[in-house]
């Protein structure tokens, strides 16, 4: 049994369909993100669960028992906003201690917990100042403090990090983590940055234009992405034209412009003969040598997709150089490399295995820059 | 109120400072400074004084001095001019009649703040949370202010007179008549509907910028929406809810055409007095005192209000 359980949930404002259909689950003791682009209906998801908003259509679980209808107050989760909304009036130890205050705890045991929390979060001594007295970081673990002291059995996230800069990010994603073991809470947490989503997350939701594109845990979602959609939004992806040309038991034949290639069946579901397709490879999958000009295509014979280019930018990374190479063949690549250095201008041979590639048919899936900036 | 002034002549000085730094800035345009901004310009003071020394100067002027006229011929006799006394207050702080009127002009007072803050608040709270056409419907509420105050008291005599629109209506519904004119209902009817809008404008404000987050949040932490409106909703709004009172209190604590028009013969309020004082008695030192003292009292009412309403909700919203 689930401890949150999402069915069929749809909804519509006025003739905008935000949330359609939506299926998931979340266990007890997860973490899991619902990640989507601006607009996808992530929010809406999340404040359904929350039940600031009425689904149209659908159920959604709680422990087992139906929670559609029942207000905010009622329901066993509490939520983490996303421009924080602590209570400007009150001091951080009120704000902390405001559910508790609410569900009837007397003010000896709130003191003692709201105490606990605070050492929790590491804001101990900052009980008696005022929210505004402190930094971003800080009244994010304030915000998160006020929402775990009532221990809910579910705590949601609003894309609360978004606004911190990086660094601060990073350390808040492992102070989540850290705490989220240790009260063993389960969290849902709503965001468009994948890199938060991949770094916190056990399994991930991604959501489209209020459709679920895929469910899986990250390694599933990075390393079997179902759509180019998917593909494109959760890590960097290059993507190449072609066209099926020939289906066989184990392998799809793809012609990708001047060679074919022969690619695993298991990277290439869901396709037929003449079918327009895109082949995805991740940049770290891609291998750059220098070229000596004689051997032009080296690699096709053995199941590799390969062609030629000049480097045209060349950015550091710590351990890795990120390439951009101009190639002859397929347009713009970008490139992930460890332990090699080219300079801009080289001229230089792109390859990659068939075995790395993911297929996807090009029936108007469209990939999330061109709709993903709304 | 008194504050107003000031913070006005605040923002000039700030948008005056823009002006200038941007002359500064550009030496191409010196040449559009006028001679009159360059001069002000390398005279920080002088400028200020520009600025705000008008409102001040009317602060002066039409207030200050004429207060303090007020309280010296408070202190003679009989009228202007005459010998010193403190007469005028002893008769008034030991006059039964006259400290029946107090009591009963605080209490009514105290009635129409509280019904026009009741009955502002959940109106301004509509306009805000529930509706889309809130410009249309401010613009309801201010929209008598386009009538004269003496006409519309004049509607309500029409209204609530013997036989008047509203008896008409209750007899045709088969209902007892009331003739509510000349009773202290028609006097709060009165206010009430007059003061209104003074109310619901500062109660807008405040709601407006109250975000709507923190309701959410509040709700989400378990509170219901009574518990929401009080440990959040109101300490968050609670400067507008207190100009609001203000705005309403003195006004009414001071006011004698509506009591006079709706409430008749019986239902004297200290401001008929004052006035009585001044166009019948001709008695103005008299006339005087009693006004000094009602402006200590209706001022230290507010002290109190204000400090009770801060320390009731802590440090209080900013966001009015």
């Amino acid at each position: 049994m689930s401890l949150l359980r999402v069915r069929g949930l749809t909804k519509e404002f006025g003739d905008l369909v935000a949330v359609d259909d939506v299926d998931f689950d979340v266990e007890d003791g997860e973490f899991v993100s619902i990640l989507g682009p601006s607009g996808s209906g992530k929010s809406t998801v999340l404040r359904m669960v929350a039940g600031f908003e009425e689904p149209t259509e659908g159920e959604i679980a709680l422990d087992d028992v139906g929670i559609v209808g029942s207000p905010p107050f009622e329901r066993d989760v509490n939520m983490v906003f996303q421009d924080l909304a602590l209570f400007p009036h009150l001091t951080v130890g009120e704000n902390i201690g405001y559910g508790l205050k609410q569900s009837g705890v007397p003010a000896d045991e709130r003191r003692e917990r709201t105490e606990r929390m605070l050492e929790m979060v590491r804001l101990e001594g900052y009980g008696d100042r005022t929210p505004s007295e402190l930094s971003g970081g800080e009244q994010q673990r304030v915000a998160l403090a006020r929402a775990l002291v009532n221990e809910p059995a579910l705590v949601l996230f609003d894309e609360p990090l978004s606004s911190l800069d990086r660094k601060l990010r990073q350390h808040m994603q492992g102070e989540l983590q850290r705490i989220q073991l240790e009260t063993d809470t389960t969290f849902l947490y709503v965001t468009h940055d994948q890199e938060v989503a991949l770094a916190v997350s056990d399994r991930l939701v991604v959501l489209d234009d209020g459709r679920i594109q895929q469910v899986g845990s990250v390694e599933e979602l990075y390393e079997a992405p179902e759509s180019r959609f998917v593909a494109d939004f959760i890590g960097d992806v290059n993507a190449v034209e072609g066209r099926v040309t020939g289906v066989e038991d184990d392998t799809v034949v793809i012609d990708t412009g001047d060679d074919e290639v022969a690619v695993p069946r298991d990277r290439a579901e869901d396709v037929a003969v003449d079918d327009a397709v895109d082949v995805c490879v991740r940049p770290f999958q891609v291998r750059v040598e220098s070229a000596d000009g004689d051997a032009d295509d080296p690699a096709d014979a053995d199941g590799a997709f390969s062609t030629t280019g000049i480097v045209r930018s060349r950015s550091y990374q710590g351990s890795d150089s990120q390439y951009g190479i101009e190639t002859d063949r397929w347009g713009h690549l970008s490139a992930e490399v460890r332990s090699a250095s080219f300079e801009v201008d080289d001229r230089v041979t792109v390859a990659w295995d068939a075995g790395d590639v993911h297929v996807y048919r090009r029936d108007g899936v469209d990939s999330p820059e061109e709709d993903g900036g709304t | 109120m008194g504050e107003s002034p000031p913070s006005a002549g605040e923002s000039a000085d700030g948008s005056g400072d823009g002006l200038a730094a941007d002359g500064g800035s550009a030496p191409g345009v010196d040449g559009r400074m006028s001679g009159l901004t360059t001069y002000l310009r390398e005279r920080p003071r002088l400028r200020t004084l520009a600025i705000a020394g008008p409102p001040y100067g009317i602060l002066v002027f039409f207030f200050a001095i004429p207060l303090l006229a007020m309280l010296v011929v408070s202190f003679q006799a009989d009228q202007i001019g005459g010998a010193w006394t403190l007469h005028n207050y002893t008769d008034f702080l030991t006059s039964d009649t006259y400290l029946t009127v107090v009591w009963r002009t605080f209490l009514i007072s105290v009635q129409v703040t509280a019904i026009v803050a009741a009955v502002g608040y959940a109106l301004a709270y509509s306009i805000v949370r529930f509706s889309r056409r809130t410009t249309l419907l401010l613009l309801l509420v201010i929209l008598p202010f386009w009538t004269s105050y003496i006409i519309r008291m004049y509607a309500w005599i029409n209204i609530l007179q013997s036989d008047g629109v509203l008896d008409s209506l209750l007899d045709l519904a088969g209902l007892p008549t009331l003739g509510l004119l000349y009773t202290d209902t028609a006097v709060l009817i009165g206010f009430t509907y007059v003061w209104l809008p003074l109310a619901v404008l500062p109660f807008y404000a405040s709601l407006t910028n109250l975000d709507g987050d923190l309701i959410e949040a509040s709700k989400d932490l378990g509170a219901g929406p009574i518990r929401t409106f009080l440990s959040v909703t109101l300490p968050m709004t609670i400067n507008g809810v207190v100009t609001g009172i203000v705005l309403v209190f003195i006004p009414t604590f001071g006011s004698f055409i509506t009591p006079r028009l709706l409430g008749g013969t019986n239902n004297i309020m200290i401001g008929m007095v004052i006035e009585n004082q001044f166009k019948s008695a001709f008695n103005w030192p008299f006339g005087a005192a009693i006004g000094m003292v009602i402006s200590v009292v209706v001022v230290a009412l507010l002290v109190l209000a204000t400090r009770l309403g801060g320390g009731l909700f802590g440090t209080g919203g900013e966001t009015a």
